[in-house]
């Protein structure tokens, strides 16, 4: 049945049917491995407690506070992370590797440590955090510019990646030939560049949305109040047990879920596929 | 008037350099530049065009300075390598984009009839189709029109065959030589493949290392490489070492290997001193070991076959006949004239087709 695949790339020969078979199985472990748990906090919850939970002005809160914090945090990343990628993606220079190193590092920091760091830079006596309160009066301790710091710092890696895979797709001499036909640089970018790029621009702020959506541990340490969604459903959770949490849980995941969804669409639905070809 | 005039420009750029490059192109006619990869050809239209800034040097398009122009004020048209329309407008959206920039940059030129130049492309009926569809022959003329659009002073063409077949190379280069007479428009086309050059150029340079190390009329150069390198990019695939024994106004007798062969002389000789004489494989004629002489004959050697190598409808037979000579013939000819590995065979060389290369 579905353990057929309808075309198999691989060599076609006698035993390969195993191969398949086998690959197939631990496929199908691995899928279980993701889908169960998803499906299984859908199951236990009834449509009263759901409703009960979605009319309960914290959760609704912290999903809107979740929901506003994770768009801002792409913005900010696609503001930051979309320049750099382009210039990572047609620079040569020495360190080069260092610097792509660099932006992967919040991949491997735990999100608590993450988070005690930003505390130290951004909070109350940090570098950054007193003086933005001295002078610009802009706290980032208890804020949502905290938690977008927070957000950010964790998933900016995903947009500056998935951007720089994207602009070295673009045949740069496509950017010349726009040159020649007498659109400035500033153009190019607009009209050729990034249009080109499009695709992987969107996949990889889609994924910094979905990271910064997701997180519990840098937020929750930088700013505990006002509650991002994570943090409400832990609250839930050491409060009012597995239940009440649990409904909160399935509604925190169909909207990630659905936005997520909805970013793909518009991110595969515009623009072709990268590549002037070579 | 002169196109295009390049005066001792040079540049470094990683791996690859320019290297004092100085030519002239006059209106109205093509150059091709010739050389191996990595000869910095493409490092030198991309200088012409505006993306290197060079060390040293002038580059005038029309008698208008534009060393230190950017390359949209330029006035070039580039095609490069498949043609590089963009992928995500459509045939028409490709050539509007060349003219609507170009109008932006020259203000009040006249607007551009898209329409009519698609039709005088024969492209108008892929209007509306994505680059992505079209046949190579198709890219080019979408190329060609969208440069042409942006009303170009020079085109500048890298090697846009490169990636192209046998077949629809030659199909392109014919039709893109049509074009180019058409548009009365100079040209200046990048390619490492000599056989671009008859076709396209009015005049030939080579290039080799960042150097042009030679340049002037097509047939001039084929007729006179000037150094060993420069009959090796023009394809020449006999090229003998030899001595100057003697010679006239008319005739010059070279020492290959102890054998004498008679070259026609159209330049000073040298007394003495190592030379190169230069032969194209298909103007070696072969024939039977006993055949008479040919009005080819100022050159008669006999040599045994050591190799046979089919290209399909011609066949490059390697010769010794004290030396190793290489022939083309048609493929036809070789089982009728017995031709196999070991085989006697004579073959005459006239000696007009004998170039004298000075290293």
């Amino acid at each position: 049945m579905i353990a057929v695949p309808r075309t198999w790339r691989g060599p076609k020969s006698v035993g390969s049917s195993l191969v398949v078979l086998a690959a197939w199985l631990c496929g199908g472990v691995l899928l279980t491995f993701i889908l169960l748990p998803l499906i299984q906090l859908f199951a236990v919850q009834t449509t009263g407690t759901l409703l009960q939970v979605a009319r309960e002005a914290d959760v609704r809160d912290a999903l809107m506070l979740s929901v506003t914090a994770a768009v801002l945090t792409a913005l900010v990343a696609g503001l930051f992370g979309v320049p750099f990628a382009y210039f990572l993606a047609r620079a040569e220079f020495i360190g080069k590797s260092a610097v792509a190193a660099v932006v992967d590092v919040p991949l491997t920091v735990p999100h608590t440590v993450a988070g005690i760091a930003l505390l130290m830079v951004f909070g109350r006596h940090g570098v950054i955090g007193g003086p933005a309160e001295d002078f610009l009066g802009l706290r980032f301790w208890g804020t949502l510019a905290g938690i977008v710091v927070a957000m950010l710092f964790v998933s900016l890696p995903y947009t500056v990646n998935a951007a720089r895979i994207a602009f070295e797709g673009v045949d740069p001499r496509l950017e010349m030939v726009a040159r020649t036909l007498g659109m400035g640089p500033w153009r190019v970018l607009a009209r050729i560049t990034v249009p080109l790029a499009w695709r992987g621009i969107a996949t990889g702020l889609t994924l910094t949305f979905a990271r910064s959506i997701s997180e519990f541990g840098a937020v929750v340490i930088l700013v505990y109040y006002p509650m991002t969604a994570p943090v409400q459903i832990y609250e839930m959770f050491l409060r009012y047990g597995l239940e009440e949490a649990s409904a909160a849980a399935a509604l925190l995941l169909v909207i990630s879920l659905a936005l997520f969804i909805l970013f793909r669409h518009v991110a595969y639905g515009r623009g072709p596929v990268v590549g002037g070809g070579r | 008037m002169t196109a295009l005039a390049v005066a001792g420009l040079s540049l470094r750029l990683g791996a690859f350099a320019l290297d004092d490059v100085s030519f002239t192109l006059p209106a109205n006619d093509v150059m091709v530049v010739l050389g191996s990869n990595g000869a910095g050809k493409s490092v030198l239209l991309e200088t012409i065009a505006g993306f290197h800034r060079p060390a040293r040097g002038r580059i005038a398009i029309n008698e208008r300075d534009v060393t230190t122009l950017p390359a949209e004020k330029r006035r070039v048209g580039f095609v490069v390598q498949n043609f590089g329309l963009f992928p995500h407008l459509t045939v028409a959206q490709n050539v509007a984009l060349g003219a609507r920039a170009q109008r932006r940059a020259r203000a009040g030129s006249p607007p551009v009839d898209i329409a009519a130049l698609l039709r005088r492309f024969g492209i108008a009926d892929l209007a509306d189709a994505s680059p992505l569809v079209l046949s190579p022959g198709e890219k080019q003329r979408a190329a060609l029109a969208r440069a042409e659009a942006s009303h170009p002073d020079l085109f500048l063409l890298d090697e846009p065959f490169a990636a192209l077949d046998a077949p629809a190379r030659s199909q392109l280069r014919v039709e893109l030589a049509r074009f180019l007479r058409e548009l009365r428009l100079p040209a200046l086309f990048v390619t490492h493949d000599y056989v671009d050059v008859a076709a396209l150029g009015d005049h030939l340079a080579l290039m080799h290392a960042g150097r042009i190390i030679q340049c002037g009329a097509v047939d001039d150069v084929f007729r006179r490489p000037v150094s060993r390198t420069a009959a090796d990019i023009l394809g020449f695939e006999n090229r003998l070492v030899g001595r100057v024994v003697s010679h006239d106004r008319r005739l010059a007798q070279v020492a290959v290997e102890g054998k004498f062969l008679r070259i026609a002389t159209e330049s000073a000789v040298p007394a003495a001193g190592e030379v190169i004489v230069a032969i194209r494989a298909e103007n070696v004629r072969l024939l039977r070991p006993d055949a008479a002489p040919t009005n080819a004959a100022d050159n008669r050697l006999i040599g045994a076959v050591v190799a046979l190598e089919p290209l399909g409808a011609l066949t490059k037979v390697a010769l010794d006949c004290g030396f190793r000579l290489i022939a083309c013939l048609m493929s036809r000819d070789v089982a009728a004239l017995g031709l196999v590995s070991g085989a006697a065979v004579a073959a005459d060389i006239a000696a007009p087709d004998a170039h004298l290369v000075v290293p």
